[in-house]
């Protein structure tokens, strides 16, 4: 059983203090444009969605890395990567289907969530928990208990 | 005596206003009344203690107690009392 | 530096010369930033007397050192400029994104000088700075804008625009950002439309910096406890919105109802934040770094009045409501969603429609003067269209775009309007609350309630509660809220953070992130040093202490009924103790003395 980071879209405010604790974590000051989650909104519907690597486990971005810099952990179940394998041809970006991986320019490097290291900043920082790290075989049953007990309401009432 | 209940109150007493016949002869002894009839999710948000917690507002015909005595304000049967919890600004 | 970027951007329209300057940081330091800082460039670049929809006019988007950083909700930035609506010194404050994406491409200030030929909109990506033609651009409401510059620029560009308002220079134009945001009061997208700019789109990749690192994130933790654990701050505000004051001012008699004829409304309840949790509310929002997230995500499914988007917040719900006479969320929250369709302040444009409801009621205006709209108070079809024709600049939205004062003068009923310094004044009525009153006529901005929100002692307790009806102690509350409020608007922070924090507390961010050392008595003194610079501003454009009033209702009419029956605003005896409490002589002048202090003579 290992842990994941859970997107709650509903419960995000669109805030994008994720962001921030990302890119403050990771290189010391406020700069979104290196953060490794992003937040998506829709400003018609005031719906908005964070999205960051997803730490497949048949990594499409660890497949084409030439020099496995992106290799998958067993044991904590994340796609790691090792930037001093890393040679920057960002194939890993071309490959990732939800575009989770990103090439900051500014400094020459990959940016893909790594947890930090088991204890995520943005889940820490997040006002609504709108990102919680859970238990991976847990993750979900809040939001199926949720759905369960409007059917058990529907049947109550008959 | 006449109690409406606004935001989180609502929730709690399933109401947004009562006709409550059980004499109270101060605010204090109406809210530990309430307190006695609703249970924790209301009290939560306006009692501590024995006290009114801060923030939370209680008008007393329209006026608020704290320019009045307080929890001693005294009720009568028509009187109207408004209990609100912490609120917002804006 | 940190925090502040260190660069202002300049564009002249006229020419379309673009140039880029350093920021002076000792007026960084005494001025702070967004208000304090845009109202001093003004005060040093504008004459006060300049025509505000004239190319000599400025419009100035300027951000708060703390803007971009994650201080617990600081995202804010200011439009400063000379209002057209009040004659006065304007800085229309919002939230959003679109300030934070200013620091990003590396400027604290964007000052807009002069007049386009053609409607142009500026694209600020980092260093590249282009004025592009947007004649394709003119005419589209804020949503269509964004969603078009978003495509043409870039998906990630944070757009800020005025819709068909602003083009036609309604003096109640408002400058929305990220579609749902607004810098509402005073007419600023007026100023905007005078200069033939649809919109600034702006995409940075650079970094806000941080003087101490270890400092600043300890305060940041701190700061966040303290708004969280409050219970305003941490839970009311999120679960109800800014609308739960609704039954409160009703409560104590001091909502003002029919154009602040009286201070209550038998059916408020149903346009309360209560009903809107309940029927229309989708999901909270929060800017940008908010942990409060008092924005309402809301849509309408009635067919008559359908739409979705952000709001109602308290004002709105007050002025197209009890103002209004109307007690039907779906219109009001339609009235709000065209008025950020169409870019209109909406304060402004429900007390106006509510001030063009009494001229109808009396007789002073008639369904010819109306163009067939027919505006008894309660007909909420005819509110809302009412608004619909002031965004679109047709029929008598032409004379509604003008503003209550301007309206009620041209009839011959200048009385009738519910303004100060020509500014609709918002949703306390100064009758019912002594302090509140005394803030809207001292404001430098007319009819404002942010600027000194003495709500908060006189109605919520919050820090401590006062008496309402007292005017023991109102000078020194007001001027000492009115000091510190300039102080945070300039600093980037949302006001909404004093539900959990001081000034020790922003004194203590501020230093850890600058690095300049703010104490929390000195905090204060920068926000009267940037109040009494807007006081002289005011005074060389032609203001003077006879401006410093409230509508004659407010001071002769009592409250008709309600729990503050009778009460009328006792501003004559506060006043000459405020201007004593300020330092001012008694024609409400700053002396030499006072000026000395605050380093400004």
């Amino acid at each position: 059983m290992g842990m994941m980071l859970m997107i709650h879209p509903d419960k995000c405010t669109g805030c994008r203090n994720c962001e921030l604790a990302c890119s403050m974590e990771h290189e010391g000051d406020f700069r979104p444009k290196s953060s490794r989650v992003h937040v998506y909104t829709w400003e018609r519907e005031a719906f908005s969605v964070p999205m960051m690597c997803q730490q497949c486990k048949d990594a499409a971005c660890a497949a084409v890395c030439v020099p496995k810099a992106m290799a998958r952990n067993p044991v904590t179940g994340q796609v790691e990567l090792n930037a001093a394998k890393c040679i920057g041809c960002k194939m890993c970006v071309q490959a990732c289907p939800f575009g989770c991986v990103s090439w900051d320019l500014l400094t020459a490097q990959i940016l893909k969530c790594d947890t930090c290291d088991g204890d995520p900043a943005c889940a820490e920082i997040c006002p609504t928990h709108a990102l919680e790290w859970v238990e991976d075989t847990l993750s979900a049953q809040a939001r199926k208990r949720a759905f369960a007990s409007k059917l058990k309401n529907a049947f109550a009432e008959v | 005596m006449k109690i409406s209940y606004f935001a989180l109150l609502r929730t709690a007493t399933n109401k947004t206003q009562e006709e409550w016949t059980r004499p109270a002869a101060t605010v204090r002894d109406l809210l530990r009344d309430l307190v006695a009839e609703y249970g924790p999710a209301f009290a939560r948000w306006i009692w501590k203690d024995d006290e009114l917690s801060g923030f939370a507002i209680v008008l007393v015909d329209g006026h608020d107690i704290r320019s009045r005595q307080g929890l001693d304000t005294p009720l009568t049967p028509d009187s109207e009392v408004f209990i609100f919890p912490p609120l917002a600004g804006g | 530096m940190h925090g502040w970027m260190g660069r202002i951007l300049r564009v002249d329209l006229t020419s379309g010369k673009i140039a880029t300057e350093a920021l002076n940081p000792r007026l960084a330091r005494d001025y702070i930033g967004a208000r304090g800082l845009g109202t001093r460039i003004m005060y040093d670049e504008v004459d006060p007397k300049v025509d505000p929809l004239s190319p000599e006019n400025k419009l100035i988007f300027v951000a708060g050192p703390m803007t971009g950083t994650f201080a617990p909700s600081t995202g804010r930035f200011d439009v400063v400029t000379k209002g057209p609506l009040t004659g006065t010194i304007a800085a229309s404050n919002s939230g959003g994104a679109w300030g934070p994406e200013l620091k990003y491409a590396g400027y604290d200030v964007l000052i807009l000088e002069g007049r386009s030929p053609k409607p142009v909109y500026l694209w600020i990506d980092n260093d590249k700075v282009a004025i592009r033609d947007a004649a394709h651009l003119w005419g589209k409401d804020v949503m269509e804008t964004t969603e078009q510059l978003n495509a043409e620029t870039a998906g990630d560009a944070k757009v800020a625009c005025i819709g068909p308002a602003g083009e036609h220079m309604a003096l109640i134009a408002s400058i929305m950002n990220d579609m749902q945001r607004a810098a509402g009061r005073s007419g600023v997208g007026a100023v905007m439309g005078s200069k033939n700019l649809k919109a600034v789109a702006v995409r940075g990749s650079n970094a806000v910096t941080v003087a101490d690192k270890a400092a600043f994130l300890a305060a940041v933790t701190r700061a966040s406890t303290m708004i969280k654990e409050h219970p305003v701050g941490g839970t009311g505000l999120r679960l109800y919105g800014t609308d739960v004051l609704v039954n409160i001012l009703n409560s104590v008699g001091g909502l003002p109802t029919g154009n602040f004829q009286d201070g209550c409304f038998a059916t408020a309840d149903k346009v309360g934040g209560e009903a809107l949790a309940a029927t229309q509310l989708q999901r909270p929002r929060g800017c940008f770094a908010c942990i409060i997230s008092c924005g309402r995500g809301t849509k309408v499914t009635n067919p008559k009045y359908k739409g979705e988007g952000e709001g109602p917040e308290y004002e709105t719900a007050w002025g197209f409501g009890p103002d209004c006479r109307i007690d039907d969320l779906d219109a009001v929250t339609k009235a709000n969603y065209l008025c950020n369709e169409y870019g209109l302040d909406t304060i402004s444009m429900a007390s106006t429609v509510a001030c063009a409801m009494e001229l109808y009621e009396r007789g002073i205006i008639t369904l010819k003067d109306t163009e067939g709209l027919e505006l008894p108070f309660g007909n909420a079809d005819a509110m809302v269209e009412a608004v619909r024709l002031t965004g679109r600049g047709e029929g008598f939205g032409r004379m509604l775009a003008l503003g209550s004062y301007r309206m009620a003068s041209h009839y011959g009923h200048p009385e009738l309007s519910m303004t100060v310094k020509k500014q609709e004044m918002p949703a306390y009525d100064p009758r019912a609350v002594q302090g509140i009153g005394l803030n809207y006529a001292t404001t430098n901005r007319g009819g404002c309630h942010v600027r000194g929100y003495t709500i908060s002692p006189e109605i919520l307790g919050v820090p401590v509660k006062v008496d309402k009806d007292s005017i023991d102690g109102k000078p020194e509350l007001v001027a000492l809220f009115q000091n510190l409020t300039a102080a945070i608007d300039s600093s980037g922070s949302c006001l909404f953070t004093t539900f959990g924090i001081g000034a020790p507390e922003y004194a203590e961010l501020m230093t850890a992130l600058t690095g300049v050392p703010y104490t929390a008595d000195g905090f204060v003194a920068a926000g009267e040093r940037i109040f009494n610079l807007e006081r002289l501003w005011n005074l060389k454009a032609g203001l003077s202490a006879k401006d410093d009033t409230l509508p004659p209702r407010m001071l002769e009419e009592p409250i008709r009924s309600g729990p503050s029956k009778g009460a009328v605003s006792r501003l004559p005896e506060m006043l000459p103790l405020y201007y004593g409490v300020r330092g001012w002589d008694a024609e409400g002048v700053p002396t030499k003395e006072k000026l000395a202090t605050l380093e400004l003579a």
